[in-house]
């Protein structure tokens, strides 16, 4: 038998020693007793004293030896071979997307995938090297050419469960370039294959897949959406539920508005089918609408009609929930300054939730409590202190800490725009013309919106100070944008990003996204608390940065994101003690100045609130759990394996019996030792028996 | 050989005792004689009650005996008590107020009336006091001295004359003889000056030294342990005597169930021979087999030599020992 740490067998030379030991004269304790006369006639003991008796009669002895012996078989590892099953260098790759958490192998598909790599990594070869990738939004190396096998059971057992949607392409690349650097590596793929399509990859390595998953029975929220209608007025929520599985299902699904159930509706879902439910009337106010797929009245959970009776007919629990966010109806006071613009009042005017007022520039100075404006727009002026506040300028007549005004533009023609500019969503500028601009030189802060000839822009905006910031160049009179359609699709994007509407995040955002949150010009970070209770704090890049980026976005549910703000700071500076504003109405008396001078504004400023957004599964590729077939992912890889792939052997260690029997020996040999102790023990046990049976017997006599 | 080298354990009543010995410097050897010492008399046995019912009891003799002085006691001789024993001839010279005259209307012939004589016997009191006696808790010496004074005492207030004798060595040592109830505390400082003998104690050349000097016969009690490999000789040498003997085996509790474990070297007190040991329980429980066999042999043994064995431990308290356990055997009654 061939031995691991054969040098360890040199405990066997405790053996002689121990014998030794025995052979040596006994150290006694000395008792002075009245007389030996009874003693000395018990003739066997002093036999027994006799040394090769000793050793004959020991039984302690023995079972020592055997105690030494199996410990040193134990140390020197002995094992047994047998040829490999895997190649050389495997690289095991592990989904845990969200379809993994499918209950129909339990507990559930990661686990049992997580068994079955730790039963395949038995026939890797004795000097077998794993690297381990974990699969799920993207691909993660845990492990990198591990020859360890306790690290790499234990990485293999603290792979987490994620719900985030993974195609395993990322994955196989990586596998396939971590393969490529032995000859003969095998990849080794442990998947439910539930995926909609083979991800488009193909690598030199053969590629072994075990699958998991048995039972495709799954129901989704597939869409989860609130809607305002045309009015503004009222919001409806819309939900779209599928059902993935081959037999039909009756689930109930349960809305919840800030945690209140709102309404409930039983859905009967016709196989591989999907139903869309609108729900109406959300209340006023709500921020967190949640949808809940649950089974049935009365039956707790869900049932399969046509199925086996009690089987479960949804497998994932992750995609039976869904939670969408609320634009908070928010207020937002527009102070605009200059000598009167109808068109960009009406504009402005026409914005849901604001309020706005006007100013002269001569009036602009006595202005009061500029500080409540969410955003200051000046029309063709600038005065010579920029209020800190998000500021648009509209045609500034000279340099300023907005830019330098270095001349004027002639009829300048537009540049080619970037389509991924939020600020021109669904702004088409390809019939406007500008009569003259300024010509401003871009700053450093600023991003082009809007390019002009050559390097000047006509549209700029970006973050200065801290503060959001945009320059129109020319003057609106000056060009037939106002006329355009563009315009008040433009202006209701400007003043969204100067006003930090837009810049919640609303829409759902699928698990794992990095998520930008605006931050509060006052606040030096974001405190995040994740749907399971944790909070995480955020902290921003830079110093002066209006967002910052989070991407523990792994959970499902709603985040929740506040402001941390430095000590002493009020989270609304100013509500109460500031006087209102007295911006004068616009002149000329434009339609877009309601509020008269003097009149408070009906809410208080903007507080620094939370900010509220949901990570949403929404995705058909992980709910539709059907497993699929290995074949399709094995055909991307190679079939023959290397040159260098020798057939290697894999060792047993045959340790479990020599440690039961060890732990075995030392059992026996400490009742050898407390034998007396044990047989008085079982004597007392006899007396009480028999003495309980005596009373018993007893009794019923007595009770005659 | 001096007597200090081996003490027995006190009591923990007892502890006055060696106090009040030093204080009064009381010589310990022995043959002489401490001081009289009531007050180490332990108030819990010798009380007046315990001494009243002592009284009452009567060492009992099987057979009668020839006495010395006169006595409560049947002996051989005829004499002038009031139980009619015979009748004989008138001869010269003879008290003619023994005639029996009824006798003499009937018949006309002269006949003597003959009592029974009633004399005391001597109570042989054995102690012995072998070093091995001092092992052992609550030890046997003590155990063994306080059932001689009671013992003494029952003999004392039955008249009966009282010989003590400590055997140490190959000797028996000799106590005068002593008659009377008021001569208790003379036996009880005999006693409180006897100590364990270092060095081996012969038992069989003591008995024997011993039964040479008997003179007188009446009840002979032995207390030992009998360890000693001459114990059945000893008691044989005694039942030879003639006397009623009587063996108070004392052994302490742990020589019955020795609380013993592990690999030991037992040395004896006496030899100083040792003997090597595996105790476990298989070899306690063979040890207590072998002590029954021993004692069941010392008790065949007594019975064919017509003597009582009486075995005790030390645990037994002093008024169970002499008003049952004594009293069931027979060898004390009221």
């Amino acid at each position: 038998m061939p031995f691991v740490a054969p040098l360890a067998l040199l405990g066997l030379l405790f053996v002689p020693l121990i014998i030794a030991f025995y052979l040596l004269k006994l150290r006694r304790d000395e008792r002075r007793v009245s007389s030996t006369y009874l003693w000395s006639q018990l003739v066997h003991d002093v036999e027994a004293n006799a040394p090769w008796q000793r050793l004959r009669r020991s039984l302690l002895l023995l079972l020592q030896l055997l105690l030494v012996i199996a410990l040193a078989l134990l140390a020197a590892r002995p094992f047994l071979e047998r040829p490999a099953g895997l190649a050389r260098d495997l690289v095991l790759v592990i989904d845990a997307s969200a379809s993994m958490a499918a209950t129909d192998e339990l507990p559930t598909r990661l686990e049992a995938a997580k068994a079955k790599a730790l039963a395949a990594l038995d026939a890797l070869p004795t000097d077998g090297k794993v690297s381990l990738i974990v699969a799920a939004e993207t691909a993660r190396v845990v492990a990198n050419e591990s020859t360890d096998r306790g690290r790499l059971a234990r990485a293999i057992r603290e792979i987490a469960q994620t719900s985030a949607s993974g195609d395993l392409t990322d994955a196989l690349k990586l596998a396939g370039k971590l393969a490529a650097r032995a000859r003969g590596a095998e990849v080794l793929l442990v998947t439910d294959a539930a995926i909609a399509k083979a991800p488009e990859v193909r690598i030199e390595a053969p590629i072994r897949v075990l699958t998991v998953g048995r039972d495709r029975a799954n129901q989704a929220i597939a869409a989860l959406a609130v809607r305002s209608d045309p009015s503004g007025v009222t919001r409806s929520v819309f939900l779209r539920v599928e059902n993935y599985d081959t037999r039909e299902a009756l689930r109930r699904i349960e809305i919840l508005a800030d945690g209140t159930l709102i309404d409930t509706r039983e859905l009967f879902l016709d196989p591989l089918s999907r139903a869309d439910i609108v729900i109406d009337d959300l209340p006023v106010g709500t921020r967190v609408v949640e949808a809940r797929l649950a089974g049935p009245a009365g039956t707790g959970g869900a049932v399969a009609t046509g199925g086996p009776a009690g089987a479960e007919a949804d497998r994932l629990a992750l995609d039976d929930a869904a939670w969408a966010i609320l634009p908070e109806a928010r207020l937002r006071r527009i102070l605009l300054v200059g000598e009167g613009n109808a068109y960009l009042q009406a504009a402005l005017t026409l914005l849901p939730d604001v309020e706005l007022y006007g100013a002269t520039p001569a009036d602009y100075p006595k202005t009061t409590g500029k500080e409540l404006f969410d955003l200051v727009i000046f029309d063709g002026w600038l005065p010579s202190e920029l209020p800190r506040k998000p500021i648009l300028a509209i045609a500034p007549p000279g340099t300023s800490p907005l830019g330098a005004v270095v001349g004027t533009l002639r009829d300048p023609a537009i540049g080619e725009l970037d389509p991924d500019e939020p600020l021109l969503d669904h702004v088409d500028l390809t019939t406007v013309h500008v009569a003259a601009a300024r010509r401003i030189t871009l700053p450093g802060w600023a991003r082009t919106v809007i390019p002009g000839p050559g390097e000047a822009p006509l549209l700029y905006a970006g973050e200065r100070e801290g503060l959001r910031t945009a320059v129109l160049a020319f003057d609106l009179h000056a060009s037939d944008l106002p006329l355009q359609v563009a315009f008040p699709v433009l202006v209701a994007n400007v003043t969204g990003e100067l006003t930090g509407a837009t810049a919640e995040p609303v829409g759902a955002r699928p698990p794992g996204a990095p998520v930008e949150l605006p931050l509060p010009p006052e606040a030096t970070g974001l405190r995040v608390t994740l749907p399971d209770g944790k909070t995480v704090d955020v902290a921003p890049g830079a110093s002066g940065a209006a967002s910052v980026t989070f991407a523990q976005t792994s959970l499902l549910g709603v985040y929740r994101a506040e402001p941390i703000l430095p000590p002493g700071a009020s989270p609304s500076p100013g509500t109460t003690a500031t006087p209102p504003p007295t911006a004068s109405p616009t002149p000329s008396g434009s339609p877009g100045a309601s509020p008269s001078p003097g009149v408070s504004p009906s809410l208080p400023p903007t507080p620094a609130g939370p900010i509220l957004f949901a990570v949403d599964l929404f995705d058909p590729a992980e709910s539709n759990i059907a497993p699929g077939n290995g074949a399709a992912l094995e055909a991307l890889g190679g079939t023959a394996a290397g040159p260098g792939a020798e057939a290697g052997t894999t060792r047993d260690e045959i340790w479990l019996p020599l440690l039961l029997l060890a732990l075995l020996l030392l059992a026996i040999e400490w009742a050898v030792y407390e034998r007396d102790g044990l047989l008085r023990l079982r004597r007392a046990a006899r007396d009480r028996l028999a003495g309980l049976r005596t009373a018993a017997a007893r009794g019923p006599r007595r009770g005659v | 050989m001096s007597a200090e080298s081996v003490r027995p354990p006190l009591p923990p009543g007892d502890a006055a005792t060696p106090t009040e010995e030093a204080a009064s410097g009381a010589p310990t050897a022995p043959g002489s004689r401490p001081a009289l010492l009531p007050s180490a008399i332990d108030p819990t046995v010798f009380d007046e009650g315990f001494l009243r019912q002592l009284e009452r009891l009567l060492l009992v003799t099987k057979r009668p005996v020839r006495g010395g002085l006169k006595g409560v006691r049947r002996s051989t001789k005829r004499g002038i008590s009031v139980e009619f024993a015979d009748y004989r001839d008138y001869a010269l010279g003879d008290d003619l107020r023994q005639l029996d005259w009824n006798i003499y209307a009937r018949l006309e012939r002269l006949f003597i009336k003959l009592f029974i004589e009633e004399e005391d016997v001597t109570v042989h009191l054995l102690l012995d006091a072998s070093a091995s006696m001092e092992i052992g808790t609550p030890g046997k010496l003590l155990f063994g001295k306080r059932a001689a004074a009671a013992l003494a005492y029952v003999g004392l207030a039955s008249y009966d004359r009282i010989s003590l004798a400590v055997l140490q060595g190959r000797v028996a040592r000799r106590f005068p003889a002593i008659r009377g109830k008021d001569r208790i505390f003379r036996v009880l400082a005999d006693l409180s000056g006897v100590h364990g003998a270092p060095g081996p104690t012969d038992l069989a050349a003591a008995a024997r030294h011993y039964a040479a000097q008997i003179h007188a016969r009446g009840p002979l009690i032995l207390i030992s342990d009998l360890f000693d490999p001459g114990a059945e000789q000893a008691i044989t040498e005694l039942a030879g005597t003639r006397c009623e003997v009587v063996v108070l085996h004392v052994l302490a509790p742990d020589e019955l169930d020795p609380p013993l474990a592990g690999d030991l070297r037992l040395l004896d007190v006496e030899t100083g021979s040792g003997v090597d040991i595996t105790a476990d329980l298989a070899t306690i429980e063979a040890y207590q087999r072998r002590l029954a066999a021993w004692q069941a042999s010392l008790e065949n043994l007594a019975r064919r030599r017509r003597a009582a064995y009486v075995p005790v431990d030390t645990t037994l308290p002093l008024a169970e020992l002499v008003f049952a356990e004594l009293r069931r055997r027979g060898v004390v009654a009221d």
